[in-house]
């Protein structure tokens, strides 16, 4: 087997995301060619740009074996904290900063429960979640007026860089330095192995709570920066502003092809899944499908995604044992599900 | 996994042991609920009543019902994210279909929870035959039932119909009909839980390989499992729409991570096999009682959900701290 197709194999589900991806953006182009043009392709990578930013810290936590659940608390966090300490006369970069660092706080709280009080994850975020967004109900009723959202915040989310905007940069830029941390990083070797087997981790010296903490403390951070750049696209902040994320966040994460159990998948896989729903929400209108329809889809879509990534799984690793057949392969799945 | 399902084993076997038990779970659950009772009864002495109690069961029911929905999935050691998903469905349903129709209602309203049950029964084929995760299958099908249900009923509004508003209402021999449903699911509980398909519900969630040595049939299991909770949710829809006295497209999808914080003060082990039914109608009873004592008292509703997140928290940290201290001593 040549590298090229070694690469391709090991790939195949990440390739596969994208091929859906784009056999969805050229229907929506042979259907409306308007669909391709400069503006709406980056309205696109605008868009896909906000559930990216979401979805980049569940992917971290969901192939550690997590789900992160506060999320769209989070996002509400980023925008709401930022703008209220805009009021009182903190200049918009370290605003953004310290929301950020606030935001890894929350996170590490988050992954305290997790791995240190060994709380199941769903119950600790949605608790976390419940607490964030009662603090920033009193913000809220602390000011009714100057949700003013920084400047600085509103350049990355609507400021183009020659052709590309700024904000799509920016997510290129975080897309690359994530896959560099998963694949050529001990953090990310560990990563994968904590979700793959916790057992197996920890018997080969992983710290697998430290590396539970981390993707929990990442992903308060890439939430809060997410919500960040959305209240600057918007131009205000509200309280539900992060609401559709939760499900976008996962659904990407899914899409892209990861194992909702940890262990498998990618950013890179991730993206296409945040392009791919992205695509389904801007093509539908054009079908006259309302966003009723849209919900149908979005949920067919998981299925059918999750029913191909797990055969395309299922073969890869037939082939790769093909002659060892002392496993009972109906077993086998009912490891994998 | 396996280390911690053996670990749990432990315990409940010596559950069974004795007829009448009274677990610490239960004990623990009964006391937040009665202490929090007491102190609305205390602020509210009105509500010393039955029809008063009757008031409070109908704002209660809804999430009951989603949260004993829940629970069933949970004892197998699922999750159901689709819950809201079929309640909206069935709430737009019974809002559009049976509107003021004439003598049908209630064949339609049977029909509708027909509808309710093969929507679980769908995501039961997903988990237990097709063998998605179950976070996955349900992920899924909360926004195709969520888009079905968008789709019979756009916005609010609709016209359920006037026999099911006042039987929500109403009371049968002086007793509220909100609190008889209470009691009906209760009781049904028990004879689920006692019967032998209980204890199967019970040994698929505990260990799913010893349950199929055993010679129980997981699959059969898992979809009645999911067909009932579908069944559960849909009546929860069916009774919002009575008592909201209107159909409300979008009420779901707050019930659904309610109705899991429920299951877990409540006690029952997301990891399967222990908890019931009746500790999370204690738990939801217990998240209503606080929601009603932030309004007797007049404070913001950050109040209330700063407690219900803070409750849930304190709970599940301080059983999973004991839980590992007894284990500690054990060995």
């Amino acid at each position: 087997m040549s590298a090229v197709t070694a690469f391709l194999r090991e790939r195949r589900i990440t390739i596969a995301a994208y091929a859906l991806c784009a056999v969805l953006f050229a229907i929506a182009t042979i259907h409306s060619s308007g669909f391709a043009s400069a503006s709406n392709v980056r309205q696109l990578l605008v868009f896909a740009s906000f559930v990216g930013f979401a979805a980049l810290g569940q992917t971290l936590v969901v192939l550690a074996g997590g789900l992160d659940l506060s999320v769209p608390w989070l996002m509400a966090f980023g925008g709401i904290q930022l703008s209220s300490w805009a009021a009182s006369g903190t200049s918009g970069v370290l605003g953004i900063v310290l929301v950020v660092l606030v935001g890894a706080a929350i996170g590490l709280l988050n992954g305290f429960g997790v791995a240190w009080l060994r709380v199941p994850p769903i119950v600790m975020t949605l608790a976390v979640g419940g607490l964030v967004e009662a603090y920033l109900m009193t913000i809220g009723q602390l000011k009714s007026s100057g949700n003013q959202v920084p400047q600085v915040a509103v350049d990355i989310a609507t400021k183009r860089a020659g052709p590309i905007p700024v904000v799509a940069l920016v997510w290129l830029g975080f897309a690359i330095a994530a896959s560099i941390l998963l694949s050529r990083t001990a953090l990310g070797r560990r990563i994968y192995a904590t979700g793959a087997s916790e057992v197996v981790a920890t018997l080969s010296g992983v710290n697998v709570r430290l590396v539970r903490l981390l993707t929990y403390v990442l992903s308060g951070a890439a939430a809060a920066f997410a919500g960040i750049v959305l209240s600057g696209y918007v131009g205000s902040t509200y309280l539900d502003i992060g609401a559709p994320y939760l499900f976008t966040s996962i659904a990407a994460v899914i899409i892209g092809g990861a194992s909702i159990l940890g262990g498998r998948g990618t950013y890179w896989g991730t993206v296409a899944g945040a392009l791919t729903l992205t695509v389904l929400s801007a093509m539908l209108p054009l079908f006259n499908l309302s966003s009723a329809d849209l919900e149908i889809v979005y949920g067919i879509v998981i299925l059918l995604g999750v029913a191909l990534s797990r055969f395309g799984a299922g073969a890869l690793q037939l082939t790769r044992r093909s002659g060892a057949q002392d496993h009972n392969p109906d077993m086998e799945v009912g490891d994998a599900a | 996994m396996s280390a911690s399902a053996a670990q749990a084993v432990a315990p409940r076997r010596g559950a069974l042991v004795g007829r009448v038990k009274i677990s610490w779970t239960g004990l623990t659950t009964a006391t937040i609920l009665i202490v929090l009772a007491v102190v609305d009864f205390i602020l509210q002495p009105a509500l010393l009543n039955l029809l008063q109690i009757g008031i409070l069961m109908q704002t209660a029911l809804p999430l009951v019902l989603v949260g004993a929905a829940q629970t069933l999935v949970v004892l197998v050691r699922g999750i159901d994210l689709s819950v809201g998903g079929i309640m909206v469905l069935a709430n737009a349903a019974t809002a559009v279909w049976v509107g003021e129709r004439g003598g049908a209602h209630q064949l339609m309203i049977f029909l509708i929870l027909g509808l309710a049950a093969a929507a679980g029964l769908l995501n039961g084929i997903l988990v237990a035959v097709a063998r998605f995760e179950p976070f996955v299958a349900t992920l899924g099908t909360w926004t195709i039932f969520n888009g079905i249900a968008l789709n019979i009923l756009p916005t609010d509004g609709g016209t359920p119909p006037p026999s099911l508003i006042s039987f929500t209402f109403g009371t049968t021999a002086g007793i509220p009909n909100s609190l008889i449903v209470l009691v009906v699911l209760l009781l049904a509980w028990r004879a689920l839980r006692g019967s032998r398909l209980g204890t199967r519900i019970y040994a698929v969630g505990a260990d799913e390989e010893r349950a199929r040595l055993n010679g129980t049939s997981i699959v059969g299991v898992k979809l009645f499992v999911y067909a009932a909770a579908g069944l559960l949710a849909g009546l929860a829809g069916v009774f919002l729409a009575g008592v909201t006295s209107s159909g409300t497209p979008t009420a779901g999808d707050p019930y659904i991570l309610t109705s899991v914080a429920a299951v877990v003060i409540g006690g029952t082990s997301l990891a399967g096999g222990s908890g019931g039914i009746g500790l999370t109608m204690m738990a939801a009873l217990a998240l209503i009682f606080i929601s009603d004592i932030i309004s007797a008292i007049n404070l913001e509703t950050w109040v209330s959900v700063a407690a219900s997140s803070g409750l849930l928290l304190i709970v599940v940290v301080a059983r999973t701290l004991i839980d590992r201290e007894i284990q500690r001593r054990r060995t």
